[in-house]
């Protein structure tokens, strides 16, 4: 065998794509010839780096451009156009602006003093929402001020009672007893039972102002002064 | 995972995730032939989208009972390499620094040393020099051979000459790859060409 029938097997023999006869004739003519050794172990060396060679790593978009190149923008599918569709309902801030509504709408609807349950058409007069809120705020301003009222008269009644309570013990230590004349004494007026009855007197008089006021605040009237 | 046939069937349908399916599966492959052909990585993307371009224009043309659809795509590729060869033969110039610097860049493993690293980019290196020294038909039937792991049969169709005209030529590129590549590392000096057994 010749060197040029050699480096013409050379890649076949590396294969192991020759014939048993071929085979030995090409490690036969290795075994004495030291160039064709070298030149087989050139080729192994190059065939290895070949192999071990990776593949290079396309850019991660080029499938994307390859796509719009060909057949245009993907159109999304009905189930990615259903999620973009609802997308923003899912965030967060959408549940703050819904939670502010309703309760802006509730405020209004109170003050209005509208009955959604028995809504009428009159009801639906801007007139009647003035109408009511102005009512709305009359009573309240009337409860504020009975409730005023009603702590002053108990503050003082109290404020009298305990006046009342301290007088007889003082006067018992200031003054003496004033001796009872003599056969006895019809009058059992005992001390600060004029005072005790002047109180009761106001309290009545309080209780019936305070009911007058009631009745008047539950008819939907602002008091008199 | 679908077969090509079946998606070539629904690409032709109009099923465009077929067609995205088909890109997903085979655009490594044709960026790495264009790689090893061109040497540039955005020269290779560039060529890559032409090809697919091609591959989608003639797409009812592939015929399954004439080969398989990855032999075909191969076909119009190396068709298309070989035009664009042709086309930029006068105005080709040496790579521009660019696409020097875009070819080294690679994502660092985590598991392998850098020693380990520099030295398998300068392989890398290396080849990719020693292949562009090949001239066009040499380096296609090798290319085809060691790199992209073709059998004879289908690089013959793929190139269109005959199994005995592959064999030599994938013979010949190979001697002649081994010289190239015993020069180079030979200009490196000795320390490095001696690193082979």
């Amino acid at each position: 065998m010749t060197h040029l029938e050699l480096e013409n097997l050379a890649s076949e023999y590396l294969e192991g794509q020759l014939d048993a006869v071929r085979r030995v004739q090409v490690e036969e003519h290795l075994r004495e010839c030291g160039p064709c050794r070298e030149l087989i172990s050139d080729l192994q060396h190059v065939m290895e780096l070949c192999h071990s060679a990776e593949d290079v790593e396309p850019a991660p978009w080029l499938v994307a451009k390859i796509m719009r190149a060909t057949v245009g923008e993907r159109k999304p599918t009905f189930r990615e156009q259903l999620a973009a569709f609802f997308r923003p309902a899912t965030q967060p801030r959408l549940a703050y602006a819904v939670a502010m509504a309703i309760f802006s709408f509730s405020i209004i609807i109170n003050a209005a003093g509208l009955n959604l349950r028995k809504l009428t058409l009159a009801d639906l007069n801007p007139r009647t929402w003035v109408y009511q809120a102005n009512r709305t705020g009359h009573l309240l301003y009337a409860r504020v001020e009975k409730f005023y009222y009603d702590l002053r008269v108990v503050y003082e009644i109290e404020s009298r009672l305990r006046q009342l309570r301290s007088e007889p013990s003082k006067q018992e230590q200031k003054a003496p007893k004033p001796e009872a004349p003599p056969g006895g004494s019809t009058d059992r007026t005992v001390p600060g039972a004029t005072q005790l009855a002047s109180v009761q007197g106001l309290m009545t008089a309080a209780a019936s102002s305070t009911g007058v006021l009631t009745k008047m605040v539950v008819k939907g009237r602002s008091p008199s002064p | 995972m679908e077969h090509d046939p079946e998606l070539v069937k629904r690409c032709l349908g109009g099923d465009n995730s077929a067609w995205e399916a088909l890109l997903q599966s085979h655009t490594r492959k044709i960026y790495n032939l264009c790689y090893r052909f061109t040497g540039r990585p955005s020269e290779a993307e560039d060529l890559t989208q032409e090809v697919f371009i091609k591959i989608f224009q003639t797409l009812k043309t592939f015929d399954g009972a004439q080969g398989t659809f990855p032999t075909w795509l191969a076909r119009v590729a190396r068709n298309h390499l070989v035009d664009h060869y042709r086309r930029t033969k006068k105005d080709r110039v040496t790579s521009s620094l660019e696409d020097e610097v875009g070819g080294m860049e690679e994502k660092p493993s985590p598991t392998v040393e850098p020693v380990a690293q520099v030295e398998s980019r300068e392989r890398k290196e290396l080849l990719q020099r020693a292949l562009d020294r090949l001239s066009p038909d040499l380096r296609e039937a090798v290319v085809l051979r060691d790199l992209q792991d073709l059998d004879y049969d289908e690089i013959a169709q793929v190139l269109g000459v005959p199994e005995g005209t592959v064999k030599s030529r994938i013979n010949r590129g190979r001697l002649e790859l081994a010289r190239v590549v015993k020069r180079m590392e030979g200009m490196k000096g000795p320390a490095k060409a001696g690193g082979r057994s």
